[in-house]
């Protein structure tokens, strides 16, 4: 497979799954915010701490209230994650490779840009049916992806992609909603706002699977417990890990294990310190210091696989192509959400 | 629906001098009378929206952003051709083809025809599309043109005409086969009452002919490389790469090591046997052809001298493209086949030619003055639609550098229906037929019809706000 037609690959269903988890908490704090008091900030400030984007949105909004954020996570052209833009670069990375990927995956994507961009009615519907719509959209390309295409490297960088960024979102979710719920430690165990925390597991998508697990009552810690260390709910950071640790296997194709390389030793180090350990030790160590390191090799393991597949080898260095032009440079980001800006198109 | 249908003057596809229907359209006109104007105008609309749904988009700049992508207007009123004047008109392709071959080799080999003074010298090595390095060098199978799209025209009286050739990189292939998708999608009641011939089988043609030039191996790798996501014809780059399950690349995805070419993949580099090129011989490697070429590949033509890697078309055959070059293609097909054009040129005025430029000096109002370079409609001036000023202009330009023009009459190119403004209108159309030539030469059953869809207007490019139609090929007496 190119290394080019990879890292489109890669990027597609990051920023599909990334559309997708913005347009999913988005939805639920819609639903909140008709239970808190008016003008209370309640439930918005937090998504934007939990995108990342904090200090993109006070430049872009000073001061801005409920109906900025809103507009700075789902239609903001200065703001690179926002839905509108995160689908426009699916799209345009789709666009790319279209080659590659089907057909039906093809009419999905550009599909549901289309109608972001031009459907005349689409935002004329009340919002949260917006969201549930673009969020129905996100998961049709998945469902269409799996359905259709061959289990071959196409679909498994592009299934890194998409776990890569449900580690990270998952994560950063529970991080700020955790922490602005529990100011303290000592309030485990204390009076909790059941609401919020059920808020806090829809925003993830795991509401109904907790209720299912054997954790069963709401607390903080079965909470972080779930959405962390669950081996078999899909969006929890565990199970995100044992798959990315899968996909790189089958990417790298060694049947005989050697040496392990730098990207195998970080995946395969992070799998065992998040596959190995209880949700005590986590919570007493500092269970914030533990999100922000998984964070950290979140985006190494990004810039490892980035170097290993996507730019290898002996791709055209800046010397060999002096001033290459626009034409030239592929859509592509940088690891993170919060520092995420667009090659010049 | 046909009862404020007029014909222009010149010839109609579909109604006869009498306006009276041609009696291979009656199924055809029945059908769309059932269906009705209405009807017709709402599926007309729907068809759009599939097509953009699709994906079947050109960019009109390089913006890149979220605007300037646009669909190829499609029009639904098909265009039919019999299939014993399409077995005419394919031999004639056929034979032009082998002719400009023939040429292609001659003048890149031993220059006979430049020798025996049927073509001017000056001619061939004042041409922008003349590659002197190219001197000495045989291809694969020995055939320079292997995926040609030549223009053709009826003119007043119907008769199939030459426009001209187009043996760099025609585009257009991929509406053709779009086209028929969205008919039998959003019109299938069109289609009752008769068989056309199918056209689906392009893709697996191409690939073939594709795989035909490297007989150095069993299993070639092919793959199509184009400008990028920022050409005008990316879709049919794409489009294509899908259909025939090959790479695309880009010149930056290529890289050329121990006399091979490879592509850069996550896996290591792999070999490239057989490159369909979808950019200008220019652009192909800054070491041979253009320095500042940002799109093409370092050492692609050593390779290829080496016959290491086999490029479709060759380099070199932009030449045929030059229209000064397409004037004497009739003497070529006399000369190295020994045979009468079956499908004759639109006569044509060399500026180059002293009696020529000053016949053509004289009439720039009645004529069509062509740049012979430039495509798409562009480099043009059409003398019954021009200005005084603009005609003063094209005089001065045409005694300025004679070698660059020539002329042509202005044809009263052939009409068929088309939804114009919610009405049926007389359009006018030429056909791109595609012809493949690797081992076996093959023709597209029919072609791109482009449509001019502006009333009156004589350009179809769709640069210039022409759109397409649905090109039948069907038996003479309807099933």
């Amino acid at each position: 497979m190119l290394s080019r037609v990879a890292d489109s690959l890669y990027w597609i269903n990051r920023y599909v799954e990334r559309a997708e988890n913005i347009s999913r908490f988005a939805e639920v704090s819609e639903a909140m915010a008709l239970d808190c008091p008016p003008g209370s900030a309640e439930p918005w400030q937090p998504l934007i701490d939990a995108s990342g984007d904090r200090a993109l949105f006070d430049a872009l909004y000073p001061g801005g209230g409920p109906d900025q954020v809103v507009e700075f996570l789902v239609r903001s052209e200065g703001n690179p994650s926002s839905i509108v833009n995160c689908i426009a670069m699916a799209r345009e990375n789709a666009r790319q490779i279209r080659d590659v990927i089907t057909t039906e995956m093809w009419e999905q994507i550009n599909g549901l840009y289309l109608t972001l961009l031009e459907s005349e009615g689409f935002w004329d519907q009340p919002p949260q049916e917006q969201l549930r719509e673009i969020r129905r959209g996100c998961q049709l390309f998945y469902g269409i992806t799996d359905a259709t295409l061959s289990r071959d490297l196409s679909w498994h960088f592009g299934r890194l992609g998409r776990l890569i960024e449900r580690a990270d979102k998952t994560t950063r979710i529970l991080d700020v909603k955790y922490f602005l719920l529990l100011p303290s430690p000592e309030e485990v165990g204390g009076v909790l706002d059941e609401l919020q925390w059920i808020s806090l597991l829809r925003s993830a998508g795991a509401y109904q699977m907790f209720r299912q697990s054997e954790l069963g009552v709401i607390s903080p810690k079965a909470v972080a417990t779930f959405l962390l260390l669950d081996p078999v709910f899909p969006r929890s950071v565990r199970y995100c890990l044992d798959r990315i640790h899968d996909t790189l296997q089958v990417i790298a194709g060694r049947s005989v294990p050697g040496a392990p390389e730098e990207l195998e030793c970080l995946v395969g180090l992070t799998l065992a310190r998040w596959s190995y350990t209880k949700i005590d030790a986590l919570i007493a160590d500092g269970l914030h210091e533990a999100i922000d390191a998984l964070q950290r090799d979140l985006n190494n393991l990004h810039a490892l696989i980035h170097t290993r597949y996507f730019v290898l080898p002996g791709s055209v260095n800046p010397e060999d192509n002096p001033g290459a032009p626009a034409a030239q440079a592929s859509v592509s980001v940088s690891a993170t959400s919060h520092d995420l800006a667009c090659a010049p198109a | 629906m046909f009862t404020d249908y007029r014909p222009n003057k010149g010839y109609d596809e579909y109604f006869s001098a009498g306006e009276q229907p041609r009696s291979a359209l009656k199924p055809l006109l029945s059908s769309l009378g059932a269906l009705g104007l209405d009807q017709l105008n709402r599926n007309h609309a729907a068809a759009g929206m599939l097509l953009k749904r699709l994906g079947a988009t050109f960019r009109l700049n390089d913006s890149g952003g979220r605007v300037g992508e646009r669909i190829l207007p499609f029009d639904p009123l098909p265009r039919l051709i019999s299939s014993g004047e399409w077995q005419r008109l394919e031999r004639g392709l056929t034979q032009r083809l082998e002719a400009i071959d023939l040429f292609l080799a001659d003048i890149y080999g031993d220059q006979s025809i430049l020798r025996d003074g049927v073509i001017p010298r000056d001619d061939v090595e004042s041409s922008q599309g003349w590659r002197p390095q190219l001197q000495g060098f045989t291809p694969p199978l020995g055939k320079w043109c292997q995926i040609s799209g030549l223009d053709l025209v009826r003119d007043g009286q119907g008769t199939w005409r030459v426009l001209e050739d187009n043996l760099r990189c025609p585009s257009g292939v991929a509406y053709f086969l779009e086209n028929r998708r969205v008919m039998k999608r959003m019109f299938p009641s069109l289609f009752s009452g008769r068989t056309v011939q199918p056209i689906d089988s392009y893709p697996s043609q191409l690939l073939q002919t594709l795989r035909d030039l490297a007989p150095w191996t069993d299993s070639p790798r092919v793959a199509l490389l184009t400008p990028g996501v920022f050409n005008s014809a990316y879709f049919e780059h794409s489009y294509l790469a899908q259909q025939m399950g090959i790479p695309l690349v880009e010149g930056r995805d290529l890289a050329c090591e121990d006399g091979r070419v490879w592509m850069r993949t996550t896996r290591g580099l792999e070999a490239v046997d057989v490159i369909y090129r979808r950019i200008d011989d220019d652009f192909l490697d800054p070491f041979v052809f253009r320095k500042d070429s940002m799109l093409g590949v370092r050492g692609l033509m050593e390779v290829y001298a080496q016959g290491r890697v086999a490029i479709a078309n060759a380099p070199g055959t932009g030449i045929a493209d030059d229209k000064l070059i397409y004037a004497y293609v009739p003497e070529m097909v006399r000369y190295y086949l020994g045979e009468e054009p079956i499908i004759e040129n639109v006569p044509t005025y060399l500026c180059a030619r002293p009696d020529d430029q000053a016949y053509v000096l004289a009439h720039l109002n009645e004529l069509v003055v062509k740049a012979v370079s430039e495509a798409g409609g562009y480099g043009m001036l059409i003398g019954p639609h021009a200005s005084e000023v603009e005609i003063l202009e094209f005089a001065e330009k045409i005694q300025a550098n004679p070698r660059n023009y020539i002329a042509q009459p202005t044809l009263e190119l052939s009409t068929v229906p088309s939804l114009s403004e919610g009405e049926l209108y007389p359009c006018h159309v030429d056909l791109r037929p595609y012809v493949l030539r690797g081992k076996q030469a093959w023709v597209t059953p029919g072609g791109l019809t482009r449509v001019a869809l502006k009333r009156g207007s004589l350009v179809v490019n769709s640069s210039q706000g022409g759109g397409c139609k649905d090109t039948w090929i069907v038996e003479e007496t309807p099933c």
